[in-house]
This record gives C-alpha cells, structure tokens and sequence, in this order.
C-alpha cells in the first residue's frame, strides 16, 4: 500500500482536472459572450427599433427601410457586423449547449431553468432566425433595391398565420435571449458581483426582455393593423388590401 | 407509532467495474435519525428488506457534523451531506446514490480527488515555506478577515461541482469550488503574491469560462459560500488579467 501513495490514486475516468494554461477555449468562450452583446445585441436593439417605425404607418417604415439600405458597405456591414457575429454566436452556442448537461429534474431551481431556457430560446431563436433571413433576406422582393416595397413584403408575409405565430416566438424568444443574456455577460465579466447588484441587472435584462416584447410584438401587429394596409408607393390598386395575396405574385416577379 | 419504519433504496456497486444494483432496506423508525446512523444501523445488520443477507455499505463519513465534507452522496436525486440529512424531513423511500461525475470506489463511496488535483492547479495555499524564519505576515483588517472567512468553510464535499450542469467530462469544469478557493487566497495578504499564477491558471481549458451560471453550485452548497459572488469577482480578475496580458505580452 504504503508504495503506491504517491501517484495521483484516482479511479477511472471521471472529470478530467483543470487544464491550467491549456487551450484557448477562454478566449472563444469570451468572445462567445461578448458577441451576444457586441455587435448581435446591439444589431438586434437597433432592428426592434427600426421595425417599430412601422407603428406610424407604411410611409415611415419604407422611409427607415430606405436609410438603412442606403448605408455605405451595406453588405460589408451585413456580413460582417450580422451574419457573421449571429453565426459564430449560433454555432458556439449549440456546441456550449450539446456540452452542458440538463439537471432542472433534479435540481429545480429558477437559476438552473433560465440556463436551460438560455439553450432552448437560442436554438429557437437560432431556427427563427435561419427563417427570417431566408423569407426576407434571401428571396422575394430585394429591399436593398426596392426599399419602397418593404411595409408590402413583411405585411403580406404577416398575412399568413403560421408566419405570423412564427414571428411572434421569435420576437419572444429572441427578447428574453437577450435580456437574460445582458445579465450572464454581466455576470460573468465580472460587471456586476455582489448579490444585490447581481439582482438589478438581472430585473434590468428581464425588463430589457419585456420592452423588446412590447416592441417587437407591436411592430409586428402594425403591419397587419387594418389601418396600415396601404402599401404606399407600389404600382398595385387602391383595393389591395383585400387582395393582397394576389397583387403579391407580379409585384414579387417584377422586382426580381 | 410503534411500527412506523423509514424504507431506503441504495444503488450499491461492487466495484470501479461492476455493474451498480439496487437494494432496499426497511429499518424501524426512531426520532432525530439521519442518514448516516441509519447506514451504521444497517451496517450492524446488513439484511435487505427481503430478509436476504448482505454486506454492509461502503460510505465515507467522518465528522457527522457537517464539517469534514466526506459524506456527500445523492439523495433522493440530490448532493448533500449525509450526516445533516434526517430522515423525518426527507421524502420516503429515501434513495441513496454515490455522486454521479465521480468514479465510483464501491456503494455510496467515491473518488473527489478531481478537486484535490484542481486545488494544486491554482495553487490553493499560502506560499510560506522557505528556509529562514520569514517573520509574521501582514495583518488583516476586519473587514478582509469577515469577506475571507465565508469562503474559508469550503469543506471540500464537491456538491457544487455534483449539481453543476457544466461539470462533466465534455467540459472538464474547474468547478466553483476551486473558484471560491482562488478568491480566498487572492484576497489574502500574503497568499495575493501567486494571484497571477491563479488567474492563469483559470483561464486554461475547463477554466472558470465554462461556468454557463445556473447557480446550482450556491443553492446546494452545505456551507453557505456565496460562490456565484466568487466566480463573478473572479472572472471580473481573470478578464482584467486577459486585457492587460493581451496589450503588455
Ligand atoms: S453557477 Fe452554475 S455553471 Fe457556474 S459553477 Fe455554479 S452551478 Fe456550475
Ligand atoms: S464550495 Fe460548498 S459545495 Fe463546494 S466543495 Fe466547498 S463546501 Fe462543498
Ligand atoms: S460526516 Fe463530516 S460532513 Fe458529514
């Protein structure tokens, strides 16, 4: 016995011990979490509040499309300060995720469901985000061209239920993705220690989370508001409105 | 009353290789029982609830006061110490299982040394050996002393690391622990001079970034430590430490 006492008398596999040092997982960690915030927080932040412009109406929203798409580097920007940030953000995220192990079975407790829940509204948000990009990014009407069809493009889309539950879980999701997510960077950076701090930012993410809900959730009811169904500079009739679904067609095969 | 008794499942395992088995046992109920006296009742006579003849359970416990930390086990689906774990206040059957992410030795006892070598990694200790008498240290205040203190009653039990949902062998987590000990030594006056070390030491792989803050490690710890504040402070020092190493390196 008395032999063997000074090697590491550890038993099968087990965790391995801290790889002091080792690696560079610290940094992509790091960077994982700061990219949350910097720069797909604050892409998202400026997106809610662009998409509310459509609460004043066809005219205004297609006039914001229109700033926006006249950006210079626009696809630079794109790429570089969107595409890019949400799919390393997306990509590192499901691999944290496929690391960490469930256990709100056995350990219920509130901290242990907003971690589990962080992991099911990005995956979520992730999917929603995939779709989004596809239906309005991708194909259709080319915005960055046709700034002036914008109000007409997410309208009729939002005319379709299923796209507009989607939109919805997506607004949801992504807003308490975020919230709760300003709160773990805070957290975790060190930006906020003690407990009582620690509670303020996190009632401040939650409220971050509601606001964006709000938003988010009337930006979206706007473009189906009755109110709102005129699609303003398009070349379709007065009537559209009824018709949307018909006007739709040419106008898409027009633009392409 | 005379008859009430308290039921106990306990997945046993021979050995590191065998396969784990249930056994249940039906002890008489008697006031303040925890779960440590009743192993040591069944251990005085080892016979399931069946009637068939067994060996007694292989636990670890010491101090049966919740100071030594030795006898962390599941029960009921959950780390804690055995010895603080009476039986009136837990759900029956009362299940009792060696901790999930450490190898099993045999039964209810396992091996923590994963911590131990954790400890060594961040150099846990004051460093004060030398070979000329180095005279007192420096004094603490009374505020150090009241911030260090809580940290100070890390009974080494592994229940933080147990019921964290990052502690595996994918990530190979540090666990916060380790982390809460890092900030012990780093605040006191003379353990503060291997700070640097520590900080690195945290930022290899398994460092303190694989913490996703799901706070099970503050809820279940038997001591208290406000170890979501130690893996915050901490990380605020590992950041400051990377973004000042990344423009003087
Ligand atoms: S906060 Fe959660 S993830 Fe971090 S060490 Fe504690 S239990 Fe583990
Ligand atoms: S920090 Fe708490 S739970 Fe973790 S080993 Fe120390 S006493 Fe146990
Ligand atoms: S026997 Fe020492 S902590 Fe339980």
């Amino acid at each position: 016995m008395a032999s063997s006492v000074q090697t590491s008398p550890r038993i099968g596999k087990g965790v391995p011990p801290l790889r002091a040092g080792q690696g560079n997982s610290f940094f992509w960690r790091r960077l994982h979490s700061l990219s949350g915030i910097i720069p797909v927080g604050v892409f998202l932040t400026e997106h809610m509040i662009s998409n509310f412009a459509a609460t004043n109406g066809p005219p205004a929203y297609n006039d914001t499309v229109k700033f926006l798409t006249s950006l210079p580097a626009l696809i630079v920007l794109e790429w570089v300060g969107i595409f890019i940030p949400i799919l390393f953000h997306a990509g590192y995220g499901i691999y944290i995720w496929w690391r960490g192990d469930n256990n709100v079975t056995d350990y219920p407790w509130q901290g242990n469901w907003l971690y589990t829940l962080q992991r099911y509204t990005g995956i979520i948000v992730f999917a929603y985000i995939l779709f989004h990009t596809y239906t309005m990014r991708f194909t259709g009407v080319h915005l960055a061209t046709h700034p002036d069809q914008a109000f007409k493009k997410v309208h009729d889309e939002l005319l379709h239920p299923w796209a507009m539950a989607i939109y919805v879980i997506g607004v949801v999701t992504a807003s308490w993705h975020f919230g709760y997510g300003i709160f773990l960077f805070c957290a975790k950076w060190g930006i906020a220690t003690g407990e009582r701090a620690r509670k303020r930012v996190r009632a401040f993410g939650i409220a971050v989370a509601i606001l964006f809900m709000v938003l988010g959730l009337s930006s979206a009811y706007s473009f189906v508001n009755p109110k709102n169904q005129v699609p303003a500079n398009s070349a379709a009739s007065v009537n559209s409105s009824t018709q949307s679904g018909m006007t739709q067609a040419p106008a898409t095969t027009d633009n392409q | 009353m005379a008859n009430k008794t308290v039921l106990i499942k306990i997945k046993r395992q021979a050995n590191p290789e065998s396969q784990p088995y249930w056994e249940e046992f039906e002890l008489t109920w008697r006031p303040g029982m925890n779960v440590i006296s009743s192993i040591m009742e069944i251990a005085a006579n080892p016979v399931t609830r069946d009637g068939k003849k067994t060996t007694p359970i292989v636990y670890d416990s010491n101090c049966l006061e919740e100071v030594c930390g030795s006898c962390a086990m599941l029960i009921n689906g959950r780390a804690r110490m055995a010895c603080s774990a009476l039986i009136d206040k837990l759900d029956q059957p009362i299940t009792l299982e060696p901790f999930s992410k450490f190898p099993v030795v045999r039964d209810l006892s396992v091996d923590r040394s994963v911590l131990f070598e954790n400890l060594k990694a961040v150099k846990a200790w004051v460093p004060v050996d030398g070979t000329y008498d180095l005279g007192s240290g420096p004094r603490m205040t009374p505020d150090e002393q009241e911030g260090a203190y809580p940290l100070s009653r890390c009974i080494s039990c592994c229940c933080c690391m147990e019921a964290c949902p990052q502690f595996n062998e994918s990530t190979g987590f540090v666990g916060a622990a380790t982390i809460s000990q890092v900030r012990l030594f780093n605040t006191h006056p003379t353990g503060k001079v291997l700070k640097q070390d520590r900080l690195s030491a945290l930022m290899g792989d398994g460092g303190i970034q694989e913490c996703g803050y799901a706070q099970n490690c503050v809820e279940v710890c038997p001591k208290d430590i406000p170890l979501t504040k130690s893996i915050s402070e901490v990380g605020k020092d590992v950041m400051k430490k990377a973004v000042v190493d990344f423009f003087r390196q």
